[in-house]
C-alpha cells in the first residue's frame, strides 16, 4: 500500500533524514494552524482526499488543541502519535513531556523549527509594532506571555543547540528583560519520530505511542487520553 | 438602531480603545441607558469579534484589543448600572484549572459574566481543585466556571468536580467548563453542568442555569 507523510513543518527538519533514507513522499503543512486549531482538520482532510488510491498516511501532528480532532481517514489508513502537542515529538517521548510539564507549566519551548519557520514572542513583538503604537503592543505582548516562567530551547542533539543558540537567547534576553523568565537548554530527542517514520505504519492497532485510524475511523480527543 | 450604539459596537469590533470613552459620554448624554450600551452596544460588538476569531479571521491581540475596548466602556457603565437598581444576576467564581497558565479566554468570560450582571470572583491560573473547593465553602457561589487550554490540563476540571463532590458541594453550585480543547462531550464524561463555546456564549449559558434553578 502506498505510504505518505503529511506533517506539521516543525518537525520538517527532524524528519528528513529518514525520509531521505525511506524515499516516502512527504507534505508538510504551515505551522500557523498552531494559532488557529479549527482551520486545521479541514486543511489536513483536504490533503487526505486529495488521494484517491487506499493508502497508509504517517501524520506527524500532536492533538493540537484538538486541531486534528475529526480528522477523517476515508478510504486510508492512518497512523497518528499520541502526542498532545509537537512538544512531545520533539522531546522524543510522553514521558519526557510530563516531567517538563511538571517541572515547569509555563515553559515556552523553542526549537528550530519554531525559529526558523514558526513564531516566538520577539517576532511576534515586532509585527505588533508594524501594526500598532508602542503602548498598545506592550500590552498585548503583557496580556499574552506574562503567566511563563522559562523558555527552553530544544534541540535533537548537541550540534542542532550550539547552532540555535544565538537566536534562542536573543529571544530569551528579550523575555528575561519583560518578563523575567530564565533561559535553559534541552537536549531532546528524535526517537519518538524516528519510530514515526521508520516503523509505525507496520502497526495493525493501537499502542502507548500511536494510534491507527482504520479506513472509515476518525481522530477522537478521547484517544489520547491516559 | 441608534448611531451612537453602531459607532459603540465598531469601536469594541476594531479594539479603537481610546475613542470608546468619549463614544460612551456621549451616548449616555444622548438619553441612552447603561443597560442599552451593554446589551445593544457592546456586547453586539463582542458577538461580531467571537465570530470572526472562531473563523480564524482575527486573532488573540485583536481580541484583547476588544476586550480592552468593552472593558474601558464598562468601567463607565458600571456603577451606572449599580444606581440603576440592577438585580445582580448571581455569583460565579471562575479560574483556569491546575497546571494551566492561560488566562485569556477566562478573564475574558470574566468580564462578559460581569456585563451580564453577574458578581464575579476571579481565581486567577493554575487553581487546584482545593482551592475551588475553599473558594466555594467561603463565597458560596451560584455557578464555578473552569477554563483550560491545555489537553493535557483540562482533565483536571474533572478532578475539581470530584473534589466539590466529594466536600458534599456538589448540589450547591451549577457547574459550567470551556476553553479551546474543550467538548460538550467532555462536560458531560466529567460530570459538568454545561459546556460554553465562547465568552459571548458562556455569559448567555451562565443566566440560563440561573434561571433553571
Amino acid at each position: 500500500m502506498p505510504l505518505y507523510i503529511l506533517a506539521c513543518r516543525v518537525l520538517q527538519s527532524m524528519m528528513e533524514p529518514y525520509l531521505r533514507e525511506a524515499n516516502i513522499p512527504a507534505t508538510f503543512m504551515e505551522y500557523g494552524f498552531h494559532r488557529t486549531p479549527q482551520l486545521m482538520t479541514p486543511a489536513l482532510q483536504e490533503e487526505l482526499d486529495r488521494i484517491t488510491e487506499s493508502s497508509v498516511f504517517i501524520i506527524g501532528y500532536g492533538l493540537c488543541g484538538n486541531g486534528l480532532a475529526g480528522l477523517k481517514a476515508g478510504r486510508h489508513t492512518l497512523i497518528v502519535p499520541r502526542a498532545d502537542d509537537c512538544i512531545t515529538l520533539l522531546l522524543g517521548s510522553y514521558q519526557s513531556y510530563i516531567t517538563e510539564f511538571t517541572a515547569e507549566p509555563g515553559t515556552y519551548y523553542l526549537t528550530k523549527g519554531w525559529l526558523e519557520s514558526g513564531s516566538h514572542p520577539l517576532k511576534e513583538y515586532r509585527e505588533l509594532l508594524e501594526k500598532y503604537d508602542k503602548e498598545t503592543a506592550d500590552w498585548i505582548m503583557d496580556e499574552q506571555y506574562r503567566n511563563y516562567k522559562r523558555v527552553v530551547l530544544v534541540a535533537s542533539n548537541q550540534e542542532e543547540l550550539d547552532a540555535y543558540r544565538h537566536k534562542a537567547r536573543e529571544v530569551a534576553d528579550f523575555c528575561a528583560e519583560r518578563w523575567g523568565y530564565r533561559y535553559e537548554e534541552l537536549v531532546g530527542s528524535d526517537e519518538f519520530v524516528k519510530k514515526l517514520v521508520t516503523v509505525a505504519f507496520q502497526l495493525t492497532e493501537s499502542t502507548d505511542d500511536f494510534l491507527v485510524i482504520p479506513p472509515g475511523g476518525e481522530v477522537k480527543q478521547e484517544m489520547y487520553w491516559r | 438602531m441608534s448611531d451612537a450604539l453602531v459607532q459603540i459596537s465598531n469601536a469594541v469590533i476594531e479594539g479603537r480603545v481610546k475613542d470608546i470613552p468619549s463614544l460612551t459620554n456621549t451616548a449616555l448624554s444622548s438619553g441612552l441607558t447603561a443597560k442599552d450600551i451593554l446589551d445593544k452596544g457592546l456586547m453586539p460588538g463582542m458577538d461580531v469579534i467571537g465570530a470572526e476569531f472562531k473563523k480564524g479571521k482575527k486573532f488573540v491581540p485583536e481580541v484583547l484589543l476588544s476586550a480592552r475596548t468593552m472593558q474601558a466602556s464598562l468601567d463607565i457603565l458600571k456603577p451606572l448600572l449599580a444606581q440603576a437598581g440592577e438585580k445582580m444576576a448571581g455569583k460565579v467564581i471562575i479560574g483556569t484549572v491546575k497546571g494551566d497558565l492561560h488566562d485569556i479566554g477566562k478573564s475574558l468570560v470574566g468580564m462578559m459574566l460581569e456585563g451580564a450582571g453577574f458578581e464575579v470572583v476571579n481565581l486567577g491560573k493554575d487553581v487546584p481543585p482545593e482551592k475551588f473547593v475553599d473558594a466555594v465553602k467561603k463565597e458560596k457561589p451560584d455557578i464555578v466556571a473552569m477554563s483550560a487550554l491545555l489537553t493535557t490540563t483540562m482533565r483536571s476540571m474533572g478532578h475539581t468536580v470530584t473534589a466539590l463532590k466529594e466536600a458534599g458541594l456538589r448540589e450547591s453550585v451549577k457547574i459550567m467548563i470551556g476553553g479551546a480543547p474543550v467538548t460538550v462531550d467532555f462536560a458531560k464524561q466529567i460530570g459538568a453542568d454545561a459546556y460554553a463555546a465562547n465568552a459571548p456564549a458562556a455569559a448567555e449559558l451562565a443566566k440560563k442555569l440561573i434561571n433553571s434553578n
